[in-house]
């Protein structure tokens, strides 16, 4: 098969349902988007077990385990169908260095309160939320769209469990502190997570291979145009708002911008810096990376380890 | 006019489960409601024992129940009852099929 016919395939709306439907071209870029977010997935379930430990009760901490769960089951379709493609999944999972993984560097700044947690559940499972529907919509891959069925469900009740404490929060004076401190980082970091501004990057190739079908540009607006008024409704403050006039959301602080990822804290004086420094910092990998990933792979290398020995 | 236990009913016809598209009565988590007066009681029970939508389900039944005419308080009755894929309604496994849940 041709690109120009696989085009003229995925354009006229014909799912493909396998590898020996397309060329290598594609299944390298289905492969590439099925590990950002298989691993997003994976690393988001020790991310929240981490915040977990500090649940106000023994049903809070149930909810994320549960959330977790579910997480794992997200990453778990990710890498079968991965499977399906050829890939090694016990070595992409188990034996990769933590830092060639491929989710957002945002699981790489840990979450140690459950303000963060609750604003991870309200904030990140968002921007993973539009980034999958984007997904399910657009995906030229059959047996991945039928897949996020469930997954889109799931990923609502993540979406409420933040939403609702974050309401919970933000009526009691003391947390909602603690509650805006956690907004504070993880607003910007969450714009940060959908990459590139589309000035730098272009998407003709991948929409239309039908790997996705918004800009990146267009999923920072889906995402705000439901996180801002969350806050808002809460009194929570954040910096960005509608600008009616352009009919978008406007970011009304520097971005991209330097972060200190031990404070947790956005340089904003410092002003605007270039992708070129985010990208080192995303490549350098963050705080949490090693520690997060060595809790995935620890009880294979342990088995690996007592097998050796018996052998 | 004091509410009915069918009142009690169509408002929780309009509380869907967290995950799925389907109410808490197809789901079959409702197993028994009650007025008294002006209280509502409610015996709810969740599809398994460490359920992690518990307190989300709970507070939506609640809400519901309080928001029916006649209502100003409301108790529910966590009663973990067991459940299984049986106590789903013909509607609610037509929807979990559409959705590609076995």
């Amino acid at each position: 098969m041709t690109e120009d016919e696989l085009l003229e395939r995925i354009a006229s709306g014909k799912l493909i349902e396998g590898p020996e439907y397309a060329t290598d071209k594609y299944v390298e870029g289905l492969r590439r988007t099925l590990i950002v977010s298989g691993d997003t997935e994976l690393i988001s379930a020790p991310a929240y077990m981490r915040a977990a430990r500090n649940a106000p009760k023994i049903n809070s901490y149930i909810s994320v385990a549960g959330i977790a769960q579910d997480e794992l089951g997200h990453a778990h379709i990710a890498y079968r169908l991965l499977r399906d493609l050829g890939e090694d999944v016990e070595a992409l999972v188990y034996e990769r260095d933590p830092k060639d993984f491929r989710h957002p560097y945002a699981f790489d700044v840990p979450l140690d309160t459950w303000a963060e947690m609750v604003v991870a559940n309200g904030f990140y499972d968002r921007a993973g939320f539009c980034l999958l529907d984007d997904i399910f919509q657009n995906s030229s891959y059959g047996p991945w769209k039928r897949a996020l069925v469930k997954v889109e469900r799931e990923e609502n009740f993540h979406l409420r469990h933040g939403e609702r404490w974050m309401a919970t929060m933000a009526a009691d004076p003391e947390q909602k502190a603690e509650l805006q401190a956690a907004v504070d980082w993880m607003f910007m970091m969450t714009l940060e997570w959908f990459g590139l501004p589309d000035s730098m990057k272009r998407h003709g190739e991948q929409i239309a291979y039908g790997m996705k079908g918004s800009t990146n540009d267009e999923l920072r607006q889906t995402w705000m145009s439901t996180a801002v008024p969350l806050c808002e409704e809460h009194d929570i403050d954040v910096p960005a708002h509608y600008d009616e006039a352009s009919e978008t959301w406007v970011i009304d602080a520097p971005f991209p911008c330097a972060f200190d990822e031990e404070e947790k804290r956005w340089d904003f004086d410092g002003g605007e810096i270039s992708w070129e420094d985010v990208m080192q910092r995303w490549k350098r990998r963050g705080p949490a990376n090693e520690e997060l990933v060595e809790q995935i792979q620890r009880g294979y290398k342990q088995l690996a380890t007592s097998l050796e020995g018996a052998a | 006019m004091s509410a009915t236990v069918t009142d009690l009913e169509s408002a929780l016809r309009r509380v869907h489960d967290p995950e799925y598209p389907i109410s808490v009565v197809d789901m079959g988590l409702i197993r028994g409601l009650a007025v008294d007066g002006a209280t509502a009681r409610v015996r709810l029970t969740y599809t398994s024992m460490g359920c992690p939508c518990k307190e989300m389900i709970a507070d939506d039944v609640r809400d519901a129940l309080l928001a029916v005419h006649g209502i100003d308080a409301v108790e529910v009755e966590e009663v973990y009852e067991p459940w299984s894929h049986r106590d789903l309604s013909r509607r609610a496994r037509s929807t979990m099929s559409e959705l590609g849940v076995a």
